[in-house]
């Protein structure tokens, strides 16, 4: 199908469809727009055309920008010790888990190694904080110290990817003392700056934070880095200002959620290979067993060292084993960059699926704390 | 004979009705009276904690209005309604505010799910009458 407007239709088409599903069945978009995505990849006449993997990559570099810029930097703060020892080590251990097994056992190369063990480390920050909506958990001292250290691992992640397959070259240099500038700048100009221009119709607030990610993007690219890290950085040091900016931060959801993630989500779907994940199903499970037992190793000694009851540490950690956004992101750029190859891509990303689920599930049926709910008091 | 009354308020038809009875049973014990509106699908499994403040702050919106109008309707018959808006699964979240704010009626609207929901597991009116810990009226 050649006719971009059908190829356009069709995309959105399966975008419409997980949407419809999600507001049904509550379950994420971006988790439905994945298996949509699945669907179409398999069955469906779906193109990634240019202008898909252009639209799929904003999606991507928009998405992490807005997980950096949703970190609470009062609560890195306040519990920097124990949030960056648990989030430390529940990046490190199933990075080094994962490349291990994939290296020793399944006789994959260094770099693909290295992109299985990178993909397994994260741990989803969004899965956490909407279980801990429903249980209250967030509100709690507990609570915000686990989404720090989500936040710590991601950071690791991102980290990872960025700087383990770039050139370290001239390039690089030059990267890093960009960012490093433009980092330093960042929250004394932007509230400045955004106050000068004004909330318009014509969003030039939401235009220069995609300059930023652009142009930096273009930078990570030319030192062989990716383009999240800047996006994640750029986050973070905004977080302060975007927190306080309830009206802008919901417009550029609007704008990621309605035109560019559902690209990226499909396309990260589209790209599983249902025959290789029927081939496969031992080894992915083995990775889903292989993250959430390192995760078991990195974390779990922690929560005891921190004192946390032993509902408490259980649930810590089985939640601390999730992940999504960026095991996804980790993979796709793996594929793209031709680090891995589709079958491996499969495998990692179903791994991912699954770790979204499988520790989610077994926090929540056996070992929820006993907490009194809160909620809002009218 | 009652002295502190729950109502369930989701801003249907039915949560209407029910408001209307706990108002009148209120009056009539001249009991506390409290509601609660549980914010169901917290979207599962998201990608970012955009998606899920999002859909908090769509919920909370809503539950503001109904509950704004229910507090009125209670003043107009010179009651104090109480409110609380908890994120959760309907049926559980309501058993258990009932359970730890001791109350010892419990009224409710009969709505719930599509039929053949309702069939396989029961409507949720059905389940908060079988795992409320105190007397249950359900308005119809």
């Amino acid at each position: 199908m050649d006719n971009q407007w059908f190829q356009a239709a069709l995309w959105m088409g399966l975008a419409f469809v997980a949407t419809l599903l999600s507001v049904r069945i509550a379950i994420s978009i971006a988790l439905l727009e994945i298996m949509v995505g699945v669907i179409g990849g398999n069955f469906l006449p779906l193109q990634r055309t240019e202008w898909v993997n252009f639209l799929a990559g904003f999606g991507s570099i928009l998405l992490t920008f807005l997980a950096g810029a949703e970190i609470e930097p009062q609560i890195l703060r306040k519990k920097f010790k124990e949030s960056v020892g648990i989030g430390f080590l529940s990046f490190l251990m199933p990075f080094l888990g994962a490349m291990g097994y994939a290296y020793y056992i399944g006789g994959w190369t260094f770099p693909q190694a290295a992109m299985a063990g990178i993909s397994l480390s994260t741990t989803s920050v969004a899965v956490v904080y909407a279980v801990m909506i429903e249980t209250g958990y967030n509100e709690t001292e507990l609570g915000k110290l686990i989404l720090a250290a989500c936040f710590i691992t991601d950071l690791g992640t991102v980290l990872a990817l960025g700087v383990f397959f770039a050139n370290y070259d001239q390039s690089m240099v030059f990267f890093i003392v960009i960012t490093a500038i433009v980092l330093f700048l960042l929250p004394k100009f932007t509230p400045w700056f955004f106050e000068k221009v004004g909330s318009r119709i014509s969003e030039p607030e939401t235009k220069f934070i995609f300059l930023l990610l652009f142009g930096l993007g273009g930078l990570a690219l030319m030192a062989k880095s990716e383009a999240v890290l800047p996006a994640y950085l750029v986050g973070m040091v905004l977080a302060p200002f975007f927190l306080k900016n309830k009206t802008l931060s919901h417009r550029m959801r609007v704008t990621a959620f309605t035109m560019l993630t559902p690209f990226y989500f499909l396309k990260a779907g589209s790209l599983v290979k249902l025959s290789a994940m029927w081939n496969s199903a031992l080894l992915i499970l083995i990775f889903l067993l292989v993250k959430i037992a390192a995760k078991f190793v990195g974390v779990w000694p922690l929560t005891k060292v921190f004192k946390f009851a032993k509902k408490e540490s259980m649930y810590t950690t089985l939640l601390m084993s999730t992940g999504l956004t960026f095991g996804t992101i980790s993979a796709l750029f793996g594929y793209t960059n031709k680090i891995i190859n589709q079958e491996q891509y499969t495998i990692l990303v179903t791994a991912v699926i699954l770790s979204a689920v499988v520790p989610t599930v077994i926090a929540q049926k056996w070992f929820q704390p006993d907490l009194k709910k809160e909620g809002n008091d009218v | 004979m009652f002295k502190k009354i729950l109502v369930g308020n989701d801003g249907s038809e039915g949560a209407k009705k029910a408001l209307k009875t706990a108002i009148d049973l209120a009056k009539k014990y001249n009991a506390e009276l409290h509601s609660i509106s549980v914010e169901e699908g917290v979207p599962q499994y998201a990608a970012t904690i955009g998606e899920v403040e999002e859909f908090r702050k769509e919920a909370n919106d809503y539950f503001q209005k109904i509950n704004d109008d229910a507090k009125e309707e209670a003043k107009i018959a010179g009651i104090d309604l109480y409110i609380k808006v908890q994120a959760g699964h309907e049926v559980e979240t309501i058993v258990h505010y009932a359970k730890e704010g001791h109350f010892d009626l419990l009224v409710v609207g009969f709505m719930g799910h599509s039929k053949i929901f309702g069939r396989v597991w029961g409507s949720t009116s059905q389940n908060i009458t079988k795992l409320s810990p105190c007397t249950v009226i359900v308005v119809k």
